[in-house]
């Protein structure tokens, strides 16, 4: 028998079910499912008077800050990010109330997918306190209703797993490969252009971004080129040609963001855990959008 | 893997992520809002159960209601008493709408209380599958057993709905 020591992880996780990431049913369901959880229209033209995109762009990047201060889970992000685009779908809402609604959807989506989500009160401080606990939950109650209570959206992660399973990748580069991937994934989030993208084609886009950016320093796939966007197009049943595109696209985003990342550096502060880097620069973690 | 407990894990001092990024919040005008989407909410659940949530009575629509006593259902699921937490969150400043929808009035005679409703087949429809048979004439009718149940219901009424 043998005795273990140490200090326990109070973040308690399930293991991988092979069940579910091993079947190809939940993959299909999954892909027939994701269109359900899709902003209703692109809401600037057509919803919104008061709030701009560069808003939303700014509402998206604190809480993307926010996620990586608590060390939330990859997917809380994405998913706040889902909640916030299809209640502003529906609801003309006021700047003012931007940062609120941002606080109240990262909330949710903690309390959704963390084992210790989110606080009211730590929220609430995250806004300097222009907002009060009382009204987060209030109006945690008008977004689940206008959202439906239907809080289990799809997002890009829920794809990772069953696409990288397909890839002819070494499993001693998949980390890495998931790593950038799901960078990639927060980056399309903060991102308005990637709202109305199915999740799945997100999902491959950033494996097949972030196969190729890794590629340029070391040896991670057999496979590149066509031949990759290839198969991943396959695994998905996503169009070529949109794959190749949403690709590209992920790329000039990561390109603008690294710009700005460097503008800001002349500006002084760098980020803590910068040198806990891999050798391509593809980890919006540490980018100051 | 390993990350610390959220506890563990406060507020860095001065995090640059603490901040307000659209000027002063009028705290007015978020009650107001709030209480008109939740008023919305209120009866867009109205048109939709053809039910008043706030007097708990059934209207005129496509759903039958009816009352139901002792369903065992966890307490959860039941209008709570008053609980402490409730009222520290500003349960006492609710208007009365938007609270009797989404968290079930206090009540006490409701406390062991569910309603049942059931989809009211339309006159001018055909009955489902085989024609004739006993019973098929009911076969549109479903029974649920709680509100809690809506989801199935919801879309059994919206493939009811197009049929023409």
């Amino acid at each position: 028998m043998e005795l273990l020591c140490g200090e326990v992880d109070p973040v308690r996780r399930a293991v991988p079910d092979a069940n579910l990431l091993h079947d190809d049913r939940v993959l299909q369901n999954l892909l027939t499912i994701e269109e359900r959880y899709l902003p209703q229209c692109s809401y600037f033209k057509c919803v919104q008077k008061d709030i701009q995109p560069y808003m939303r762009r700014m509402v998206a990047t604190w809480m993307l800050e926010v996620c990586e201060e608590q060390k939330c889970e990859e997917e809380v992000f994405p998913l706040a990010i889902n909640y916030l685009d299809r209640f502003l779908a529906g609801v003309p809402t006021p700047k003012t109330h931007l940062q609120l609604l941002g606080a109240v959807c990262m909330f949710l989506a903690s309390k959704l997918k963390e084992t210790i989500p989110l606080t009211a009160e730590k929220l609430c401080i995250y806004t300097d306190n222009s907002v009060k606990p009382q009204e987060l939950l209030e109006w945690e109650l008008v977004v689940l209703g206008k959202l439906k209570w239907n809080l289990a959206a799809v997002t890009p992660h829920d794809f990772i797993e069953h696409i990288l399973r397909k890839l002819p990748q070494p499993s001693e580069k998949l980390s890495l490969i998931r790593k950038h991937a799901q960078t990639f994934i927060a980056l399309c989030a903060t991102d308005f252009k990637f709202a109305m993208y199915p999740p799945s084609m997100i999902a491959t886009g950033s494996v097949g971004a972030a196969i190729c950016g890794l590629q340029q320093d070391e040896d991670v796939s057999s496979l590149t080129g066509d031949a990759l966007v290839d198969l991943l197009a396959k695994i998905t049943n996503t169009d070529v040609d949109c794959l190749k595109a949403c690709q590209e696209q992920i790329e000039v985003v990561l390109l603008n963001s690294l710009q700005q990342y460097r503008q800001d550096q002349g500006d002084g502060s760098k980020s803590e855990d910068e040198l806990d880097q891999a050798s391509t620069p593809t980890d919006v973690r540490d980018i100051d959008l | 893997m390993s990350e610390p407990s959220r506890d563990a894990h406060q507020i860095p001092r001065g995090s640059k992520a603490c901040r307000r990024l659209f000027g002063p919040v009028d705290s007015e005008q978020l009650r107001r809002d709030c209480d008109a989407l939740m008023a919305s909410c209120v009866q867009e659940a109205r048109e939709r159960w053809n039910f008043d949530f706030v007097t708990e009575t059934p209207l005129e629509g496509d759903f039958a209601w009816e009352r139901m006593r002792g369903l065992g259902l966890p307490k959860l699921y039941l209008p709570a008493g008053p609980r402490g937490t409730r009222d520290d969150l500003g349960g006492g400043k609710w208007p009365s709408t938007s609270s009797a929808l989404l968290q079930g009035t206090s009540q006490e005679d409701h406390v062991d209380l569910s309603l049942s409703c059931t989809l009211v087949p339309h006159s001018p429809e055909r009955p489902e599958g085989s024609p004739g048979g006993p019973g098929t004439s009911q076969g549109r009718k479903r029974r649920q057993t709680s509100m809690t149940d809506f989801y199935h219901s919801k879309r059994r009424l919206i493939s009811s709905k197009r049929k023409p």
